[in-house]
């Protein structure tokens, strides 16, 4: 039977396989896994990097208390990131479906333009939704920009929609049929879960709480900024993002205001992607030299 | 000489659908060019195209090109030669420095007298080497609406470049493109075929493809699809709505097209049937099916795969439709529980543009200009109704199914005001506000539409404009270009006459006073040009030249329909009527006249014979074209004004307007004035273009 738990362990032993480095989620609520210091940071600069890691992706907007098949409030992402981007990076993520038992001349798959962009972390990309059977499952993106700094060497950045996937190859009804493991469905883990962080997000959240959060992490991250501390730095832009979201979700950004907040915390982001860069050159970009250092 | 067939094929990752075609074009387009620009034109070119790669075939291409001469001219022969007829050293240098022996130097007729020079043959080069440079620059130089980089990140295309196939005459030509060194291989389908194929010319290229799950015609692929989505639709008692655009998109999105049909839940046909199209058609690219009673439960879906070999690819579609059906209904469902009036409030959250407020206020000034048009076009009856519609024109932009289907924005608060019993000018008003949504859509249905959406479309062009964003080269974030090509679009197919500016004027005067920005005098100055714009475009389409419309725009463009009657009247009148003479009389005219206004002539002032019959011809002209103008009879003002041409001939045979005497001269300059001033009051002639 296929798992939510079996499907994860099998792409991150496929992609394990292809050399990547095996990070684990960020420790802070997040939006997307592009967010991971393992993403935002590590594509800037010249150092090669491969990784993957399953990263939960909180989008307080998105939640539907539990009562849609297919929105959640918090879903997973496998996030995989490649630099600089292999020539046969298609083939790779085709052969990583084929991992997952699926036989790709029963199916129809392709790939369709879809060109993402993040406005909040100075970041776009170019590439493609990867549609399989008509279901969105992957998003394929060729990472040109991140913190406003152009990137070279390309990042290749594959997201799995992990629960979409499980949902389609076990033609699952609603994400809440999936099953977890052999025993227990994805309802009976996480339901209850969604129910009451949409209840809090959408009603309960304290709004003056969130712009205050915002506002002294903001602070924050300019002092640690000013202090040469870029993860610290970044840790708090991440709470910025999601307060941001948390405030959005509650109805309490106008659309005046999303303007400006949007550029606060993007200025805090290309900040903390210049001050990365410039912290790197400084060490010589450790992870190029043929033995890396610790870094 | 001999030629050779060229087959060039770059792969690349998924290009695109939208920038396929053009991408082909223009490859084929550019490469032609710059081979015949080197002397080296083939007999034939074909251009093919899939998502994962551009290909030319070119056949009959010369092996190389033509040998040539060239002469350099060097020293006075005088200076190159002594008294002896031994070349000096101003000819050893000239001989040395053109690398020919100073014994082949010729002497010639120059333009300088006789002069030294020496003749060289440049010997043709290979096809194959000046492929060798042409073909990487042209692909170099294709212009794509974004590019990219990937890898190391040294280059930029639409996409990551992943082979370069360029064959001449069975060999490979040597080259790199985008960092790519070109072979002799291809590739089939991603999928369905997993060798290498190699090429030695064009059948086998084709042919080789074919084999290989690829089908590289799109237009090919186009009609494959049609024909079997026709057949698949026919076995379900259906047909599919023609849909040119679906078409194109789903055969650039596939090498090898394969058709399957599917169904969804019956229940989800209750639902509006706009919702269920543009959930399959937009959302799902698939095509719909309709039965003689309507929507059938089944799609049409497109694969790139020859069969769906145990269905799982139907199944697969038909899983995402429903889910997509029933997350519309739970919408749907949810909308309908708050009528369209109880969700006005709620549009003052919503932002039009910063400066210029909410939605609340937009519609505010959409009831009064609405009214406005309504009693301009001469349809008080229709006031009531028009301000209702635009009161709830944009309460759908708070509905749950607008979020979620953005394209139907309109459409559905059209359909939730008929559900609420609006009266048909009404909902039918809301339902097309947005018509025409492109080049190829019609204008609203009803006249209540129209003058809503002439409403909505002069509310957002004169606000922006007011506060400068005006769109600039490709940036139009608002949509304004195609705001006022509907305007005109719809102002024409009305037929309604009237200047615009009282609409505009109202529109501006609507908005608050102490707005940053131009004036409203200036937004109107600049809205006219921009309006003059989209009407030579709408012109254009219709046929007319270019010179018959800027004679018909230098003389008015504010009433769209009238300009697009004159323009007719004036090609019409032309292809009845020689307007040579008459347009090189006015040309004339112009140049004698200029700017000058000198007044009414005075007949006690004419001496010349053809003087007094210009003057005659002038006024029985005057007072027919006065008739027919009353009567907008343009073509036939048009071909009376062209009966006018002999008199003014033989004016200017006869008569010298340049006169010494000063008071004839002004008197024959005003005859020309108030000639040119009451002919061009329909088009301005001189503006024609005639060949001498």
């Amino acid at each position: 039977m296929l798992t939510l738990q079996r499907l994860i362990a099998d792409l991150t032993a496929f992609w394990e396989g292809e050399g990547c480095l095996i990070e684990q989620p960020y420790d802070l609520p997040v939006g997307a896994g592009t967010m991971h210091p393992a993403t935002f940071l590590r594509v800037l600069g010249p150092e090669p990097w491969r990784c993957a890691y399953v990263q939960p992706s909180r989008r307080p907007a998105d939640g539907r208390y539990g009562e849609n098949p297919m929105r959640l409030g918090r879903h997973m992402q496998l996030q995989v990131v490649l630099k600089p981007s292999p020539a046969d990076v298609q083939q790779m993520y085709l052969r990583s479906l084929e991992r997952l038992g699926v036989v790709l001349a029963e199916h129809d798959v392709r790939f369709e333009e879809d060109n993402w962009e993040s406005p909040t972390l100075g970041a776009w990309g170019v590439g493609w939704q990867v549609v399989m059977d008509g279901m969105e499952i992957t998003q394929f993106t060729y990472f040109q920009q991140a913190g406003g700094i152009d990137l070279s060497p390309v990042t290749a950045e594959i997201t799995y929609g992990l629960e979409r996937i499980a949902m389609f190859l076990s033609k699952a009804a609603s994400v809440f049929d999936v099953q977890w493991n052999d025993a227990l469905t994805y309802g009976q883990v996480r339901r209850r879960d969604e129910v009451e962080m949409s209840k809090y997000d959408f009603e309960v959240a304290d709004v003056e709480l969130a712009a205050w959060m915002l506002e002294r992490h903001e602070k924050e991250a300019r002092r640690c900024l000013d202090a040469g501390l870029v993860l610290p730095a970044y840790e708090a832009t991440l709470v910025c993002s999601h307060q941001f979201n948390i405030l959005d979700a509650r109805g309490a950004v106008s659309a005046t205001d999303r303007v400006g907040l949007v550029r606060r915390i993007r200025d805090l982001a290309c900040a903390c992607a210049r001050a990365y860069v410039s912290g790197k050159e400084g060490s010589r970009f450790p992870l190029s030299e043929p033995e890396p250092a610790i870094y | 000489m001999k030629s050779l067939d060229f087959v060039f094929e770059i792969r690349t990752e998924e290009i695109p659908a939208p920038a396929l075609m053009p991408a082909r074009l223009e490859l084929a387009r550019r490469l032609n060019e710059a081979l015949a620009d080197e002397g080296l034109a083939p007999e034939s070119s074909e251009s093919f195209a899939t998502p994962r790669r551009l290909a030319v075939v070119l056949r009959g291409l010369p092996e190389r090109q033509a040998d040539r001469s060239t002469e350099v001219l060097g020293p006075p022969a005088a200076n190159a030669f002594d008294s002896n007829g031994k070349p000096t050293k101003a000819a050893q240098g000239f001989a040395k420095a053109q690398k020919v022996d100073v014994a082949e130097l010729v002497v010639v007729d120059s333009p300088r007298g006789k002069t030294v020079a020496a003749r060289r043959m440049i010997p043709g080069r290979e096809a194959a080497d000046v492929l060798g440079e042409v073909v990487p620059r042209v692909v170099e130089e294709l212009s794509f609406p974004k590019t990219m980089r990937w890898g190391v990140g040294d280059r930029s295309f639409v996409r990551p470049v992943r082979g370069v196939l360029a064959v001449l005459g069975g060999r490979v030509v040597s080259m790199e493109v985008l960092g790519v060194a070109a072979g002799d291989r291809t590739v089939g389908h991603r999928v369905l075929s997993d060798s290498e194929i190699r090429v030695t010319g064009p059948d086998d290229y084709l042919s080789g493809l074919r084999g290989a799950f690829v089908e590289p015609d799109g237009e090919a692929r186009r009609m494959l699809i049609l024909d079997r989505a026709r057949r698949l639709a026919a076995e379900v008692g259906g047909q599919i709505e023609a849909h040119a655009d679906l078409a194109s998109t789903l055969s650039d999105l596939v090498e090898w097209p394969g058709l399957v049909r599917g169904s969804f839940a019956p229940e989800f046909l209750e639902l509006p049937e706009e919702i269920t199209v543009t959930a399959m058609r937009t959302h799902q690219k698939y095509v719909p099916v309709r039965g003689p009673g309507g929507l059938l439960p089944h799609f049409v879906a497109v694969m790139d795969n020859s069969e769906d070999r145990k269905g799982f690819i139907a199944k697969g579609s038909e899983w995402v439709l429903n889910a997509r059906l029933a997350d519309a209904r739970f919408f749907f469902e949810a909308d309908v529980q708050q009528r369209l009036e109880a969700r006005v409030p709620a549009l003052e959250h919503l932002t039009f543009q910063d400066r210029l407020g909410d939605y609340r206020q937009k519609t505010r000034r959409l009831e009064d200009l609405s009214e406005e048009i309504a009693r301009l076009v001469g349809r008080a009856d229709l006031v009531e109704a028009v301000r209702s519609a635009a009161f709830l024109s944009k309460a759908d932009l708070t509905t749950l199914v607008v979020k979620e289907f953005t394209d139907l924005q309109g459409i559905m608060g059209g359909i939730y005001a008929r559900r609420e019993r609006h009266p048909d000018a009404v909902w039918k008003a809301i339902y097309d506000q947005y018509r025409p949504a492109s080049g190829s859509d019609d204008p609203p249905r009803e006249v209540s539409g129209a003058i809503l959406s002439l409403a909505d479309r002069f509310d957002s062009l004169c606000s922006l404009f007011r506060i400068g964003l005006v769109p600039t080269g490709s940036k139009d974030p608002y949509a304004l270009r195609r705001a006022a090509l509907g305007a005109v679009t719809i102002a024409i197919a009305r037929n309604w006459r009237t200047d615009w500016r009282p609409i505009a004027r109202k529109a501006l005067s609507l908005l608050p006073a102490d707005l940053p920005g131009p004036g409203p005098e200036q937004t109107l100055e600049e809205l006219g040009r921009f309006f003059a714009e989209r009407l030579r475009a709408v012109l254009e389409r219709r046929g007319h030249s270019y010179d018959e419309i800027s004679a018909v725009l230098n003389v008015g463009i504010w009433d769209f329909a009238d300009a697009a009657d004159r323009a007719r009247a004036l090609s019409d009148a032309r292809r009845h009527m020689d307007f040579r003479a008459l347009i090189l009389a006015f040309k004339r005219i112009r140049n004698i006249v200029g700017s000058d206004t000198p007044g009414a002539p005075d007949p006690k002032l004419y001496r010349e014979n053809a003087e007094r019959v210009l003057a005659a011809d002038f006024l029985q002209a005057k007072q027919a074209i006065a008739a027919f103008v009353g009567e907008r009879l343009y073509r036939e003002a048009m071909e009376t004004i062209a009966s006018i041409a002999p008199s003014l001939d033989r004016f200017f045979v006869d008569v010298l307007v340049n006169c010494p005497e000063e008071d004839l001269k002004r008197n024959r300059l005003a005859l020309l004035a108030s000639i040119q001033k009451e002919f061009t009051s329909l088009a301005d002639f001189s503006e024609i273009v005639v060949e001498k």
